[in-house]
């Protein structure tokens, strides 16, 4: 009577699968309680700027694509969406300048780039919208070298030394322009030949002239940016739960809807195309 | 070709004996998960707290990840660090208990036999630092295909240095005791001063990370290989280099050669 060996390698396979399986056994532990204090206290405060149409509209009816984003997810985590909107923000080039603290806000968005220097400092979830420097331009073509340019800078933390440089290699002259407002008025009045500013700004100008074409910057000089929202670095299980919302609005089709409705699905002829 | 493969399956027999040996261990195994547990859970998520954001733009940790995510790659490289170095221990006893002589009287070439034990140990490291791997999820790494088999690759490579040096220590240890000291006075030193828990910011010159750390200890992380064994992983798996990513792969790759040699030297010695 012969009793049969076991193999080789079950040993090692057995040990094997116990490390594995105790391992992805732990890999389930949350790693923090940003999500479940959410929970407890019913609310997720998200702070925005009073304004930055099409994402922030300011309107109730519409009150814009990151605030209607922002209530999906929230009730898809089963808390309610209190919206802060801070003057504060937008106002300076430092963000630290407009005191966005833990206490006051869960999550901010309206305007939030999803940059490297953004990273830093938050966690952030894409939205699918993008925004970089755009021209305004009659019939979309820039001017004669020695032209003047009105610039409105905005406020969405695009690199402006970058436009700069690259109005400066264009033999561009600028023209500081401090609203959408005075953008329009320089180019109908003739102080400027062409007008550059950053995309949801233009997207919020009303009364182009006719002749003016939108146009994005080429992406190689002045690179594009998507739009996020931004989550406290460390608030792992809140954000696992916001991508996990966002991910179901995408299978939903909901995401598409509401780009659609906001005007985010259009999409923008490059400059020198038209 | 007739002469190469009894070579090569001597190769292989001392590779297959190193592995079923630690892979069998549960003593060991257990090793190689209570480490990344111990740093990662317990380390990770009890200094998240401190390294999280508080007000926006405030300036405590300006690397674009998590703690979690930026301690995660370091504790791969600990845990194959760890595995690699303590080899030494089976090198020590297959030379106190007679295997190593009985190996070393067959017609081996002793360098054969080196490469099978450092092989052994390698792909045995590479198993320890994979593991971590399945943590990635608790960490919130997201790795594609081309990651897990580019950091596979890489931890080999690292693996394969550090195992050698296990044997170049072997050769310097005569007792079991002797060896418990290297790993406290050479293991955590080299793993606390590779920039593993904390950062050197990349975007500061030289002038900015001296204010923020006392010069020795920027020298010390900045002549650590180990420092850029970690920072390759890093670039790997999060996207992340603090130095010039190619500077790692040519120090590891540098290590193993340099150390397979001395090695091969201490181990025809013995």
């Amino acid at each position: 009577m012969s009793t049969r060996r076991p193999h080789r390698w079950l040993r090692a396979a057995a040990n094997l699968a116990l490390i594995a399986a105790l391992l992805f056994a732990v890999s389930f532990l949350p790693p923090d309680t940003s999500l479940k204090a959410r929970q407890e206290a019913g609310v997720l405060k998200l702070c925005v700027p009073p304004s930055y149409p099409p994402l922030v509209t300011g309107d109730p009816e519409e009150p814009g694509f990151d605030i209607e984003l922002a209530q999906h997810i929230a009730q898809s985590i089963g808390v309610r969406l209190i919206v802060n909107a801070l003057p504060s923000i937008g106002r300076d080039f430092n963000p630290r300048n407009w005191q966005l603290s833990r206490a006051q806000c869960d999550m901010i968005a309206g305007g939030l780039t999803d940059t490297l220097q953004t990273r830093g400092f938050l966690q952030t979830i894409p939205t699918s919208a993008e925004t970089g420097w755009v021209a305004l331009a009659p019939q979309g073509k820039l001017p004669s070298p020695g032209a003047a340019a009105a610039v409105l800078p905005g406020s969405s933390g695009l690199d402006r030394l970058a436009l700069s440089s690259w109005l400066r290699a264009q033999g561009l002259r600028p023209i500081l322009v401090s609203s959408p407002d005075e953008l329009v008025r320089a180019l109908t009045e003739g102080r400027a030949q062409v007008g550059f500013t950053e995309r949801f700004a233009a997207s919020s100008i009303t009364s182009l002239p006719p002749d003016i074409t939108l146009s994005w910057l080429s992406a190689q000089d002045l690179p594009r940016y998507g739009m996020a929202l931004g989550l406290w670095k460390g608030d792992q299980t809140l954000m696992r739960a916001v991508r996990a919302a966002m991910e179901a609005l995408k299978q939903s089709g909901t995401l598409d809807k509401l780009r659609e409705r906001y005007g985010l699905a259009g999409v923008l002829p490059e400059q020198g195309s038209l | 070709m007739s002469a190469i493969m009894p070579l090569l399956r001597g190769v292989y027999g001392v590779w297959l004996r190193e592995v079923t040996r630690a892979t069998r261990d549960r003593g060991q195994m257990i090793g190689g998960v209570s480490r990344p547990l111990i740093w990662l859970l317990i380390l990770g998520v009890g200094l998240n707290p401190y390294f999280r954001g508080e007000v926006y733009g405030e300036v405590r940790y300006v690397i674009p990840y998590t703690y979690l995510q930026f301690l995660f790659p370091a504790v791969i490289v600990l845990n194959i660090m760890y595995t690699s170095i303590q080899f030494a221990v089976s090198v020590i006893w297959d030379r106190e208990f007679g295997f190593l002589r009985e190996v070393l009287v067959s017609p081996m070439p002793k360098p054969l036999v080196l490469l099978g034990k450092v092989l052994g140990g390698s792909t045995v490291a590479t198993l320890h630092g994979a593991v971590v791997l399945i943590l990635a999820r608790f960490a919130d790494v997201t790795m594609t295909p081309e990651q897990v088999v580019t950091a596979l690759a890489f931890m080999f490579l690292l693996s394969f240095g550090l195992t050698c040096f296990g044997v170049i220590l072997a050769a310097r240890v005569r007792s079991f005791e002797g060896f418990g000291v290297f790993s406290n006075t050479l293991i955590l030193p080299l793993y606390f001063t590779s920039s593993s828990v904390f950062p050197l910011d990349p975007a500061l010159s030289r002038t900015q990370t001296t204010a923020s750390y006392p010069e020795w200890l920027v020298f010390l992380v900045q002549i650590n290989p180990i420092t850029y064994a970690v920072d390759t992983l890093r670039g790997v798996l999060i996207g992340f280099n603090q130095f010039t990513p190619s500077y790692g792969p040519v120090i590891v790759v540098g290590m193993a050669i340099v150390f397979f040699v001395l090695a091969l030297v201490d181990f025809g010695r013995s």
